[in-house]
C-alpha cells in the first residue's frame, strides 16, 4: 500500500487579536500610511453598518445583511484586487463593493428595495449581487473563461459564504476552473453561521479551504479579523491567477457579530455569550492597537475620523433618502433589448395604473 | 380548537403526522434549531429529534435529491426549501426523478414525498423571495401541486399532502402566513386532494382563484355584493391536478368567469383553466373569460411591489365590465 | 405584554426627545404603522411600529426624553412576540382578523340552475337583434340556441293558430314556385271561347287540346319558349314537351309529355293515362316532372270557367281550359244552344306580344272548332 496523496492547509495570520505582530509582515504593511488606509475604510464601514440597520428599523430601507465584525474580511479582500479585475459578489460584500467604484447609496437603494441599487452601471468591473447562494462562482468561472480566450491579463474574485460551500453550483465551479486552469480566486467568508447552522453542521470536512483539493488546486485559511493578512493573501491569490492562470481557494474566518439579517434573530439558536467572546478578536479594535502602539494613532485622531465618517455615511444617506423614485414602466423596460409586442399592452395598462397603487 | 394563523397549522398538521407515523421526516435549511425561518417547523426538533428533524447544509438539489431516495426506501420526507425561489436547483430532482419514479419502474418504485415552500409576493422581501411560478410545476405530468390559502385549508391540506403517495408541491403564501387567524381544530383530518374549494355561493360571476389572492377575491365579492352583483368565489388549492369539474359547474350556472391569479400572465396555470373553460362551458358563456393576473415582468423588488400584485378593484371592474357585454 | 425599546436610530446619539405620538393607549396598529416622531439633535425621525397590536401604555410623552434602548411603547400580547419576526427577510402582515370557512364547500356548490346554451357568436346576434333567448327554443344539439332559432324568433309573427304547420314536400314546392313566378314573370291573359259543337260525340277534349296547342306552337313558336328573365335570354324550342297539370290529395303536379308534337293521338291518351297513374301512384319519376314547354292546365273537369293561370318560368305560356258548357249564343242573328269550351291563355309578357299570343289562341281555337 502506498499513498497516492496528501494534501496540505496552511494558515495565515500576521497580527494577533491582541495587535501583536506574529509573523513577516508584507511590504504594504510596513506602510503606516496604508494600515491607516484600511482602518479608516473598516471604521467606515462600520459607520455604515450601524446607520443601515437603524434606517431598517425606521422603515426606510428594507431587509439587510449586517457585515459587523467582517470589515477585516471585506475590506482587505477588497485591497488586495486590482481596479481591472473582475468581482463576483455575494451579498454581504458591501466593504469590497466600495472600494471599487460601488456607492454606499447604491448599497441602500439595493436593500431599499430599488433595482437601480444593483445596476453599477459606474463600477462596471462589478457583477451585481447573488442572492441565490452559491450560484455565483459559476459565473466567476465564466468570466475567468472568456478573460483566458481574450488573453486578458486580468483574474476573478467571488465571495461565498460557508454555507454556500454545500452548494452543487461551487463544487461544479471550483472543478471547472481546476481542469480549465481558470484565472479566478474564490473566497469563502467563512464567519461561522449559515442563518441558524453552524459551521460544523455545514460539511465534515475540516476546513473548507481543503475543497479545492478535490478540484486540484491550493486552498489556504486566513485570520479573517487580521486585515493585513486578508490583504496580504488575496494580493498574491490573484497575481497567482492574473499571471499564471492557477485558481486559489481563500478560507477567510471571521465570526458574524449581528442576526444573519435584520428580520432574523439569531438568540434563537446561538448560545449566549458567544458572540462577545468573539469580540476579544474583532479586526478594527486589533488594527487600533497596533497602529497606537506604532505610535502612529491616538484618540484625537480616532475622534476626527468617527465624525468624518459619520458625516459622510450622512451625506450618503441623504442621497439614499432624496433618490426620486423609478417610473413604473422600468418593471418592462428592462426585460428585453426591445419590449415584444404582445406585452406592449400590459406596459400601456400599468402606466395608466401606475399612480395608483393599492399598497 | 384554537385560533391560529396558517404557518401555526402547518406547523400543527406537522405535528400530527409526525406523531401519527413514524416514517415522516422534515429536512431542509434552519428547519430544526430555528424552527424555520418562518417557524412553520417549531419545536418541531424538541419533539420528535434530530434523526427525524434535520437541519441540511446548503444545498438544495441536495435536498431534493436525498428525499427522492428516502422516500423511495420507505420513508415519508417533507422537505423544505427556503424560498420558491431557491426551489430551482431541485428542479431537476423534482422533475427528472421524483415525479417520473412511478412510471418509469412501472409502480414497482414511489415517491411519496412533499416539498413544502413559501411562495409568492408582498412581504416585501429582497429579489428572489417572491416567486409565483407553480405553473412550471403544474407543467409536468406525475406531480401534484396544492396551494392552501387559509389556515384551515392549510392544516388538512398538508395532512392530505402528507398521506398520499405520490409526490406533493405544498406552496404556502408567505403573505398570508401571518394575516388571519382560524379556528382549527387537531383532529387529523385530511381535506380531500384534487378539490376546488367554493368559498362562496353566487349566481352573476365565477371568480376562480387560490393562494394570496383568495384574499382580495373574497374581498372583491365583497364590494360586488354592495353593488349588486353575486360572486361565486372558488379556491382551486390543488392546481394540478385540476377539479375542473366544480369550475364548469359553476360557469355553466353564472356565464361568466375570472380568474385570479399572482403568477405572471403567460402561460399561467389561469391559461390552462381558461382553455377548459372555452373547451368545455362555451355554450355558457354570456363574456369571454377574464384573468387578473401579475404582469409579465420580474416580479419588481420591494419598492414597486405594491404596482405588479393584482388588488381586489381590478377584480371588481373586470366583473363589471363583463356584467354589461351580453 | 411585549416592550418595545428605542432603537438606535444611528445618530450616535444615547437619547432622544418624544416630539409627537401618532398612536394612543388603546389603539390597534399594524405592522410598519408610523408610531412617534422623535427629535434627535440632527432631525425629527419616524419610529414604525415592530408588530401589530394593542398599545397599551406609551412610555412618555411630548417633549419627554427616551434613552436609546429604553422602554418606548407596551403592546398587548405574549412576552417575547415582539423579539420574534418570525421571518428572515422582509415583513409579514399580522392583523387580528379571523377567518371565517364555515361555509365553505368541498367541491362544487351543486347549483340547480344552469345558463341558456348558445354559442358566442348566437349571443352575439341575439343581441344585435334584439332577441331575448329566455323566449328562443333551442333546436341545436343539446337543446343548443342556433343562428336560425335566432332568426327565426325575429321573423316569425306571433302564432295566430296553433294548428299551423309547416309545408313539406310537394305543397312547399308550389308555395316556392309561385312566389318565385310572382316575383319575375309579367303576366297577361286573355280570355276566349272554342265552340266544338260540331265536334263528333265521344270526342277526347283533352287530346283534341293538346293537338291545338301544337298547333299553335306551330304557328307561333314564341309561346313553346323558354326565357330567362336576369339574362334577357330566350329559346324558342323545337319540340312541345306538353306539361299537364294534374291535381291530387297532395298537391299539384305537371307531369311532361315530352315531344308531344310526335306523338299521335292514341299516344297521347296514354299518356296522360298513364300520368294519371303514376302521379296518384307517386311512382312518375322526376324526369318526367321537367322540362315543360308549355303547360296545359284542365281545371275546368272541377269548376270554373275562367282563370288567369299562373306561368312556372322558364315557360311564356300556359293555356288554361274551364268547364264545358251549353249555353246560349249568337248565330246568325238567332239564339242558338251550342257547346262552348272556355279557354284561358296567359302568356309573360317579358318574351311574347299580345300579337303572338293572339294568333296563338285564334290557331287554338281554330284547331279545336274544326
Amino acid at each position: 500500500m502506498e499513498i497516492v496523496a496528501k494534501f496540505e492547509v496552511p494558515y495565515y495570520q500576521y497580527l494577533n487579536h491582541e495587535g501583536n505582530v506574529v509573523a513577516d509582515l508584507p511590504a504594504f504593511a510596513k506602510d503606516t500610511q496604508e494600515l491607516i488606509k484600511l482602518y479608516r475604510l473598516m471604521v467606515l464601514n462600520r459607520i455604515f453598518d450601524t446607520k443601515a440597520i437603524a434606517l431598517q428599523r425606521t422603515g426606510k430601507i428594507g431587509t439587510y445583511p449586517s457585515t459587523r465584525g467582517q470589515e477585516g474580511v471585506f475590506v482587505g479582500v477588497g485591497a488586495g484586487m486590482a481596479k481591472d479585475d473582475i468581482f463576483v459578489p455575494y451579498y454581504r460584500d458591501v466593504g469590497i463593493l466600495v472600494q471599487r467604484g460601488v456607492k454606499f447609496s447604491d448599497i441602500l437603494l439595493y436593500w431599499g428595495g430599488d433595482e437601480r441599487g444593483n445596476c453599477f452601471a459606474s463600477a462596471k468591473n462589478n457583477f451585481p449581487y447573488s442572492v441565490p447562494v452559491g450560484s455565483q462562482p459559476l459565473h466567476a468561472a465564466g468570466v475567468a473563461t472568456a478573460l483566458k480566450i481574450r488573453k486578458e491579463k486580468h483574474a476573478v474574485l467571488t465571495v461565498t459564504g460557508d454555507g454556500g460551500t454545500s452548494e452543487g453550483d461551487f463544487y461544479e465551479a471550483m472543478n471547472v476552473a481546476g481542469v480549465w486552469k481558470l484565472p479566478v480566486v474564490f473566497v469563502v467568508s467563512n464567519n461561522q453561521w449559515a442563518i441558524s447552522v453552524p459551521r460544523s453542521e455545514q460539511t465534515a470536512a475540516q476546513t473548507l479551504a481543503q475543497k479545492a483539493i478535490a478540484a486540484g488546486f491550493a486552498g489556504e485559511q486566513v485570520d479573517g479579523n487580521d486585515v493585513i493578512a486578508v490583504r496580504d493573501r488575496t494580493e498574491v491569490a490573484m497575481k497567482k491567477a492574473r499571471e499564471q492562470n492557477e485558481p486559489t481557494l481563500l478560507e477567510i474566518i471571521s465570526y458574524r457579530q449581528s442576526d444573519h439579517t435584520t428580520a432574523d434573530d439569531a438568540s434563537r439558536y446561538e448560545a449566549k455569550g458567544t458572540r462577545e467572546t468573539h469580540w476579544a478578536h474583532e479586526p478594527i479594535m486589533r488594527l487600533k492597537k497596533y497602529l497606537e502602539k506604532l505610535g502612529v494613532w491616538d484618540d484625537k485622531k480616532e475622534e476626527s475620523l468617527q465624525t468624518e465618517c459619520a458625516a459622510e455615511i450622512e451625506k450618503t444617506v441623504a442621497d439614499y433618502l432624496q433618490t426620486e423614485p423609478a417610473t413604473v414602466e422600468s418593471l418592462f423596460d428592462y426585460l428585453y433589448e426591445k419590449l415584444p409586442k404582445i406585452y406592449e399592452e400590459q406596459r400601456d395598462q400599468l402606466i395608466q395604473l401606475g399612480g395608483q397603487s393599492h399598497g | 380548537m384554537a385560533e391560529m394563523t396558517l404557518v401555526e397549522a402547518v406547523n400543527l398538521a406537522l405535528a400530527y403526522e409526525m406523531k401519527a407515523d413514524k416514517s415522516v421526516v422534515v429536512l431542509g435549511e434552519d428547519v430544526g434549531k430555528n424552527g424555520g425561518v418562518f417557524r412553520a417547523t417549531q419545536g418541531l426538533l424538541d419533539k420528535f429529534g434530530p434523526d427525524r428533524v434535520r437541519d441540511t447544509p446548503l444545498a438544495e438539489s441536495m435536498i431534493a435529491g436525498i428525499s427522492i431516495g428516502m422516500a423511495a426506501a420507505g420513508l415519508k420526507p417533507v422537505a423544505e426549501f427556503q424560498f420558491m425561489g431557491f426551489l430551482y436547483p431541485g428542479y431537476d430532482q423534482i422533475v427528472n426523478h421524483a415525479a417520473r419514479i412511478r412510471n418509469r419502474t412501472r409502480g414497482h418504485m414511489t415517491c411519496p414525498v412533499v416539498f413544502r415552500t413559501p411562495y409568492g409576493c408582498g412581504i416585501r422581501s429582497p429579489e428572489h423571495h417572491s416567486e409565483s411560478t407553480e405553473a412550471v410545476l403544474a407543467h409536468i405530468p406525475g406531480l401534484r401541486v396544492v396551494i392552501p390559502s387559509s389556515p384551515k385549508r392549510a392544516y388538512g391540506l398538508l395532512l392530505a399532502s402528507i398521506r398520499d403517495p405520490d409526490p406533493v408541491i405544498f406552496l404556502e403564501p408567505s403573505r398570508l402566513y401571518r394575516w388571519a387567524k382560524q379556528d382549527v381544530i387537531d383532529d387529523g383530518k385530511a381535506l380531500p386532494l384534487d378539490t376546488c374549494f367554493t368559498l362562496r355561493v353566487g349566481t352573476d360571476v365565477t371568480l376562480v382563484t387560490w393562494g394570496a389572492m383568495v384574499k382580495e377575491t373574497l374581498a372583491a365579492a365583497d364590494l360586488l355584493s354592495q353593488n349588486g352583483v353575486s360572486a361565486e368565489v372558488i379556491d382551486v388549492a390543488t392546481i394540478k391536478p385540476l377539479d375542473i369539474d366544480t369550475i364548469i359547474a359553476s360557469v355553466e350556472k353564472t356565464g361568466r368567469c375570472v380568474i385570479i391569479h399572482e403568477a405572471a400572465k403567460t402561460g399561467g396555470v389561469g391559461a390552462d383553466i381558461s382553455a377548459l373553460v372555452a373547451e368545455r362551458a362555451l355554450l355558457s358563456l354570456r363574456a369571454p373569460v377574464q384573468r387578473i393576473t401579475g404582469y409579465d415582468t420580474i416580479v419588481p423588488y420591494a419598492k414597486m411591489e405594491k404596482y405588479y400584485l393584482p388588488n381586489e378593484h381590478q377584480i371588481v371592474e373586470a366583473v363589471t365590465n363583463i356584467m354589461e357585454f351580453a | 405584554m411585549s416592550i418595545f425599546n428605542l432603537p438606535d436610530l444611528g445618530e450616535g446619539l444615547a437619547e432622544a426627545e418624544i416630539h409627537e405620538w401618532h398612536v394612543k393607549v388603546g389603539d390597534v396598529v399594524k405592522v410598519d404603522q408610523p408610531m412617534v416622531s422623535v427629535e434627535t439633535a440632527k432631525a425629527v425621525v419616524e419610529v414604525p411600529a415592530p408588530q401589530a397590536g394593542k398599545v397599551v401604555k406609551l412610555f412618555g410623552k411630548a417633549g419627554d426624553i427616551i434613552q436609546t434602548h429604553a422602554p418606548l411603547i407596551e403592546f398587548e400580547g405574549e412576552a417575547g412576540a415582539v423579539k420574534d419576526k418570525g421571518t428572515v427577510v422582509g415583513s409579514l402582515e399580522e392583523s387580528n382578523a379571523v377567518m371565517d370557512d364555515g361555509d365553505m364547500i368541498i367541491g362544487s356548490a351543486n347549483p340547480t340552475t344552469t345558463t341558456i346554451k348558445a354559442m358566442p357568436a348566437v349571443r352575439a346576434l341575439a343581441k344585435q337583434l334584439n332577441v331575448d333567448l329566455n323566449f328562443v327554443k333551442g333546436t341545436g344539439a343539446n337543446g343548443q340556441i342556433t343562428i336560425d332559432d335566432v332568426k327565426k324568433a325575429t321573423s316569425a309573427p306571433k302564432k295566430m293558430h296553433e294548428n299551423f304547420e309547416v309545408l313539406h314536400g310537394v305543397r312547399r314546392a308550389m308555395a316556392a314556385a309561385m312566389t318565385h313566378s310572382h316575383q319575375e314573370v309579367v303576366p297577361v291573359t286573355i280570355i276566349d271561347d272554342a265552340d266544338i259543337t260540331d265536334l263528333p260525340a265521344g270526342s277526347d277534349i283533352t287530346v283534341r287540346l293538346i293537338q291545338a296547342m301544337i298547333n299553335g306552337a306551330k304557328a307561333e313558336p314564341s309561346l313553346n319558349a323558354w326565357y330567362e328573365g336576369k339574362s334577357m335570354e330566350r329559346c324558342l324550342l323545337p319540340e312541345v314537351n306538353l306539361g299537364l297539370a294534374v291535381d291530387t290529395p297532395e298537391g299539384l303536379f305537371v307531369p311532361v309529355i315530352k315531344n308531344a308534337e310526335k306523338k299521335s293521338p292514341q299516344e297521347l291518351r296514354d299518356a296522360v293515362n298513364n300520368f294519371k297513374k303514376t302521379v296518384k301512384d307517386r311512382t312518375v319519376p322526376p324526369s318526367e316532372l321537367q322540362g315543360a314547354t308549355i303547360t296545359l292546365s284542365n281545371f275546368g273537369m272541377i269548376a270554373g270557367r275562367y282563370a288567369t293561370p299562373i306561368i312556372v318560368p322558364p315557360m311564356v305560356a300556359i293555356l288554361g281550359c274551364g268547364k264545358l258548357r251549353d249555353t246560349v249564343v249568337a248565330k246568325d242573328g238567332k239564339m242558338v244552344i251550342r257547346r262552348i269550351l272556355p279557354l284561358s291563355l296567359t302568356f309573360d309578357h317579358r318574351a311574347v306580344t299580345g300579337g303572338e299570343a293572339t294568333r296563338f289562341l285564334a290557331e287554338v281555337i281554330k284547331s279545336l272548332e274544326s
